[in-house]
């Protein structure tokens, strides 16, 4: 049980521990309400204090932020956030930085999850992380003028600058031997275009490389520099077209954790039981497209037969099959009403006992077994190092869940289990995601249940007349994918100075390199990376580059799938 | 293994067929869906509420005069959110449950009001008369008045 006396407790230890080592060097402490904590320490320590926290405390790496503080004090600022589960605590590190450009060591020698969230602080604000292992761009096009930087608060959001198209970008060079199979940039089975260089050695991967962020909207950017706190909340819905309620749920608990506003009991059941849908429906799909790529399409019809009852239950709730628009700050904008409570518990009955179905026939299919159990291991101490995050992390062991750990909505008055195996391996991260959704039906009953015994119609709190400026805001919530974790630093003009968004994909997609362990096929390549469910779709093109011979080759869509699905078929056929 | 492949036939043949004949057939959405955009111009004051909400902006509005104010809709950007209905004091513009609204030609998804405003004396700016009495005197309250 989480109780207020054991987050004090970790604060008050993680605070002394700092200040033993570091003394003078920690200026401030910050402790806005009894599970946050921000401590400003100076920039040349970071390194051995995110040591402290990471190491000798054990908290897990969430996300890095820069904050362009110029017009305030002249400044940059770097926050490194954490967070100690178990025990409901985040914290972060805020390190104030002076000059120009600004330096910082560089925390991802010790903390491989924080590569992406410094190579983008360096893309887009010009803070540069010293002693970083892989300095190359991250997030901004190739050909990008040197010296701009977008999240700055002197570039303009609808600024378009002139690219320079001789410049590509550094991929890695392949280990000596080995040939390159590029995958990308429109990925198998990936919506986002991303693109995978992986080395491979014959059949075998030895390595891989990875560039994206083909598909950067620059959000942040207009959150903090043309919409409103309320006009944000549609934005946040749409950083994912799957699971979108839980950009905006946690980006609205954000803003009113900065501005101290309580939500209405009924509000926060209200959103449990909207997230709670999005992951029925979203694990449903994903179940469906990762057996779509192994080759099962019966199964990815049948759950896409069982997904869409929760489709049309969603339209009947919120106005919307998907992007329900029902988050504002301060609570939601519909009620659930009576007569709507039977319909609920109908599709989730019939949705309960047909997945149940499937899963059962799923689990006694020996080809499909044989691909996912064992491939992409994934071990406990790699997710800590990555970051990784939600089934990915799960399917290892690790029970973090946000909804247990840091409890939010209306989680802390229901009962559910977290779902883990420790398979490592594909298999385990399958069986998670379909123990989740049982979960999910159970959590959703508790809601109606409890929506009944609540008073209609108190959805929104009071709000004050003006959110008040520079107040730090940081929530999470778990999404189907993983945690999402969204800071918010409140600013003037109805809108955040900073917003700062980190979907679970963004740690998943880097833990992807390490399943790739030796002994992996290219076969194995779609389903491993499928297997962290980094929001899929289908491929345009695969390309092999055979460093030796330099010779080309195309893979298309077809063929990918073929390689894919040969492998399935020959393992039926040895049965 | 034999046994679970005829499990899935058996699930499969329960299940039936589930596709629907749409477009052939009709597909009414839910009640409660948010759907076109439908803007009664006879309520609407102008008061600029729902152009203040628009997440994507596109409510623009122009003053061309102090009694002269243009609404523009650009709905081909509009993304059914519904918080324009939320606001409206009026219950001038309302979301319906038509969606076959995809169309080739942007235009048909623009709406543009002009409306006649009361003019404050002190800044000279438009401002929504108080009452429906102040509304009839305003310039141009009446289709033949000139402007
Ligand atoms: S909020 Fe209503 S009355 Fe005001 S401008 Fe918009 S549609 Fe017209
Ligand atoms: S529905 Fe939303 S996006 Fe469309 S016009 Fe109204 S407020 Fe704007």
């Amino acid at each position: 049980m989480i109780t207020i006396e054991r987050s004090t407790e970790q604060i008050n230890q993680t605070v002394a521990a700092l200040r033993e080592r570091f003394g003078e060097k920690v200026r401030a402490v910050e402790q806005p309400t009894p599970h946050r904590l921000y401590v400003t320490i100076d920039p040349d320590v970071v390194v051995q204090a995110a040591d402290t926290l990471f190491n000798s405390l054990g908290a897990r790496y969430l996300i890095s932020a820069g904050v362009d503080k110029r017009p305030l004090n002249g400044g940059f600022e770097v926050l490194h956030f954490f967070a100690f589960d178990q025990v409901n605590v985040r914290c972060a590190l805020v390190i104030p930085l002076k000059g120009d450009p600004p330096r910082i060591p560089s925390i991802t020698p010790i903390i491989p999850g924080a590569g992406w969230a410094e190579r983008e602080f360096q893309d887009l604000l010009g803070i540069i992380p010293e002693g970083h292992p892989d300095p190359r761009p991250l997030v901004l096009p190739d050909g990008f003028p040197e010296g701009l930087y977008p999240l700055r608060k002197d570039y303009p959001y609808d600024y378009k600058p002139p690219l320079d198209p001789n410049k590509t970008f550094p991929f890695k060079e392949p280990p000596e031997g080995t040939t390159v199979v590029t995958v990308g940039p429109f990925f198998p089975v990936l919506e986002e275009p991303s693109q995978w260089r992986v080395f491979v050695d014959g059949e075998v991967v030895v390595g891989c490389d990875y560039r994206g962020f083909y598909n950067h909207r620059a959000v942040e950017k207009l959150g903090d520099s043309a919409l409103t706190y309320n006009q944000i909340t549609a934005l946040a819905e749409r950083i994912c077209g799957i699971c979108g309620c839980v950009h905006s749920t946690s980006y609205c608990q954000a803003v009113e954790e900065a501005a101290g506003i309580e939500v209405p009991l009924r509000a926060r059941v209200i959103r449990t039981l909207i997230l709670e849908l999005e992951r029925v429906h979203s694990h449903l799909l994903w179940l469906g497209l990762a057996c779509h790529i192994l080759g099962f399409d019966y199964v990815f019809m049948q759950s896409w037969r069982i997904r869409e009852p929760v489709m049309w239950l969603a339209e009947y709730l919120t106005g919307n099959r998907k992007h329900f628009a029902i988050n504002l700050v301060g609570g939601v904008r519909r009620d659930i009403t009576k007569d709507q409570h039977p319909r609920i518990l109908e599709v989730m009955d019939k949705v309960e006992r047909e997945t149940k179905e499937l899963a059962e026939t799923l689990l006694n299919d020996m080809p499909l077994l044989v691909r996912l159990k064992g491939t992409g291991i994934f071990t406990p101490e790699e997710v800590r190092l990555t970051g990784a995050v939600g089934p990915t992390a799960r399917g290892s062991g690790v029970p973090i869940d946000v909804r247990k750990d840091h409890p939010y909505a209306a989680y802390d008055l229901m009962e559910f289990d977290v779902v883990t195996y420790d398979g490592c391996d594909n298999l385990a991260r399958t069986l998670v995601r379909v123990g989740e959704i049982f979960e999910a039906i159970k959590i959703i009953r508790q809601c109606v249940k409890l929506l009944k015994e609540l008073p209609e119609g108190e959805l929104m709190a009071e709000l004050p007349d003006e959110i008040p400026p520079y107040r730090h805001g940081m929530h999470a919530v778990e999404a189907p994918r993983g945690e999402v974790f969204h800071y918010v630093l409140t600013g003037e003009n109805n809108r955040p100075y900073r917003w700062r968004v980190r979907a679970p994909s963004y740690q998943n997609i880097q833990a992807v390199p390490v399943m790739f362990k030796p002994g992996t096929t290219i076969a194995d390549v779609p389903i491993t990376l499928g297997s962290v469910d980094p929001c899929f779709s289908c491929t345009e093109r695969m390309e092999i580059v055979d460093v030796k011979s330099n010779e080309t080759k195309v893979l298309t869509e077809q063929e990918l799938y073929q390689l894919s699905r040969q492998k399935t078929k020959e393992l039926r056929g040895q049965k | 293994m034999v046994d679970s492949k005829v499990k899935q036939l058996l699930l499969a043949l329960r299940a039936g067929r589930v596709t629907f004949a749409y477009p052939f057939e009709p597909r009414p959405s839910e009640p409660g869906f948010r759907g076109r955009v439908v803007v009664d111009t006879d309520k609407c004051t102008g008061c600029g509420g729902c152009a203040d909400v628009c997440p994507t902006r596109c409510i623009r509005i122009i003053d061309v005069s102090p009694t002269h104010r243009i609404i523009r809709r650009y709905l081909d950007r509009c993304i059914h959110c519904g918080r324009c209905e939320d606001v409206c004091r009026y219950g001038a513009v309302r979301l319906d449950l038509e969606y076959e609204i995809s169309t080739t030609n942007k235009s048909d998804l623009f709406i543009e009001q002009h409306l006649f405003m009361g003019s404050c004396s002190r800044c000279g700016r438009c401002y929504v008369p108080p009452t429906p009495l102040d509304r009839l005197m305003v310039v141009g309250f009446r289709k033949d008045e000139e402007v």
